[in-house]
């Protein structure tokens, strides 16, 4: 019984996406962070304003969190095709 | 985390990782010191003496090195008071003099008096060799973690406690 | 980028690269930023007393009360990244002794002005808190409030020196400094020569003059 809920827990804990979704994940952060950065500095510049620079890179850097922490359902469009356990087409070895 | 011990080889390849990661930082943090001629080039504001330009939480980078002139009125030194650990990050109000022998005075911005009183008794004044360090640069509130853990010591074991939850939730 | 967490990890690790990347910038900015500031300083009077350092010491020491005048223009100094301008005021006089060169340098007066985005940070009562945020009218950044323009300004601090003598000195200068404190970056001071886009102080010395003898009582 313990087992199966800790098992549960680590489901969701480890929020698992396929592989190409993790390869979007990694892409999605890098641009949304850089451009939130280069955002911030451009309108804080040509405001001569800090403060809307941080607000703008802190509201960019939430963003990003939201959209590459969780394990959103689009990141789960091509999930592995595990082959059944036991199969006679496993590989030796 | 319980087959670590049934892998003898990978834990203590990580425990290698973890100490190489360690030794780096001190690595950098010594070499740090060593260029600036500071034993803690890197300080955490912890009084409200300089406000409002240092808050409580703010990281400042020393420099020790009088390459193209003195020590001298208006810059912010960090000193050590005589025979106590207690580092003090004040402004320097009144210099005397030229060189090593130079009588300088510091005040708080935030203090409406000097810090004759913070001296140590019989000393009315600082010389260079007191001081650790003049601030050269200054990045805002990323230290106030330093402080909050130093405050509040039960913080450290929540953080453990944290990170040791997540190395057994993880999966291998 | 397979688990939760290790996508944290990795979003908050490359966040704070981007964070220190953004405050670089915003740093070298100010590089690029003119600065012509200037000033003026004239003495309007003189006065030695005599005085204890402390109500407990037992030693007299002569004390000089310098009022002077000002007019400054340092609104150049207030950019998107400074958050405050710390003016300062120096007495400056060579030692007596010859042989050795040696100055004694010491504040007479100082005064911090914050730019409106630092405002809050200021230790004063709401009264005038909201006082100086009104002056700032909405804008992020207030050079205005870098013109000074003192009239027989009382100093702050009276001043000394270690000798515990400090009457009928000769060669006394008034000067003119600030100390730029950013939100992020380096500490700056006033400069005596002109780097890249920055001048030094245009005046900033007062015409030298000597320190009276202490005032004798009838």
């Amino acid at each position: 019984m313990a087992e199966e809920l800790l098992d549960q827990v680590r489901d969701l804990v480890d929020g698992v996406i396929d592989f190409d979704g993790q390869r979007r994940a990694e892409v999605f952060a890098t641009l949304l962070l850089a451009v939130s950065g280069l955002l911030a500095f451009n309108v804080g510049y040509t405001k001569q304003d800090i403060l809307l620079a941080l607000y703008i890179g802190g509201a960019g850097t939430l963003l990003t969190f939201l959209v590459v922490v969780p394990p959103w359902p689009f990141y789960n469009r091509n999930p592995v095709k595990w082959l059944p356990a036991g199969s006679r087409a496993a590989s030796t070895g | 985390m319980l087959s670590m011990l049934q892998k003898p080889r990978q834990a203590a390849a990580q425990v290698l990782n973890f100490a190489l990661i360690l030794s780096s930082a001190f690595m950098m943090w010594k070499g740090l010191s060593v260029i600036s001629d500071s034993p803690s080039p890197i300080v955490v504001v912890l009084s409200g003496s300089m406000e409002p330009a240092f808050q409580r939480g703010d990281l400042l980078f020393l420099w020790n090195r009088n390459l193209l002139q003195d020590t001298s009125v208006g810059e912010v030194v960090v000193y050590n008071v005589k025979d106590k650990d207690i580092p003090i990050v004040h402004r320097v109000v009144r210099k005397y003099g030229e060189g090593e022998d130079a009588k300088l005075l510091t005040k708080g911005d935030n203090n409406p008096s000097d810090d004759t009183e913070l001296y140590a008794r019989g000393q009315d004044y600082l010389v260079r060799k007191d001081i650790i360090g003049s601030v050269v640069g200054y990045i805002p509130f990323v230290g106030y973690v330093t402080i909050l853990l130093s405050e509040h010591p039960w913080l450290k074991t929540v953080m453990l406690g944290v990170m040791g939850l997540f190395a057994i939730l993880q999966r291998e | 980028m397979h688990n939760t967490l290790n996508r944290f990890q990795s979003v908050f690790g490359f966040f704070t690269t981007v964070a220190f990347v953004l405050g670089c910038f915003i740093a070298a900015t100010d590089f690029y930023a003119e600065r012509a500031p200037s000033g003026t300083l004239k003495v309007s009077n003189l006065q030695v007393v005599k005085g204890r350092p402390h109500y407990y010491s037992s030693v007299q020491e002569e004390y000089a009360i310098i009022k002077f005048s000002l007019d400054a223009d340092l609104s150049h100094l207030f950019t998107w990244n400074t958050k405050q301008v710390f003016v300062y005021v120096t007495a400056e006089w060579p030692a007596p002794k010859s042989g050795v060169n040696a100055t004694n340098e010491a504040v007479i007066w100082d005064s911090i002005i914050t730019n409106p985005s630092a405002d809050h940070l200021k230790n004063i009562g709401p009264a005038t808190m909201k006082k100086l945020k009104k002056s700032a009218q909405g804008k992020t950044i207030a050079p205005d409030r870098g013109i000074l323009s003192l009239r027989n300004q009382r100093p702050k601090y009276q001043i000394t020196h270690p000798s515990r003598k400090i009457a009928d000195t000769e060669n006394v200068k008034l000067k003119l400094h600030y100390n730029v404190q950013p939100w992020f970056g380096l500490l700056t001071w006033n400069q005596n020569q002109d780097i890249g886009f920055w001048k030094a102080i245009k005046g900033g010395v007062s015409a030298p003059f000597s320190l009276p003898s202490i005032k004798k009582k009838n």
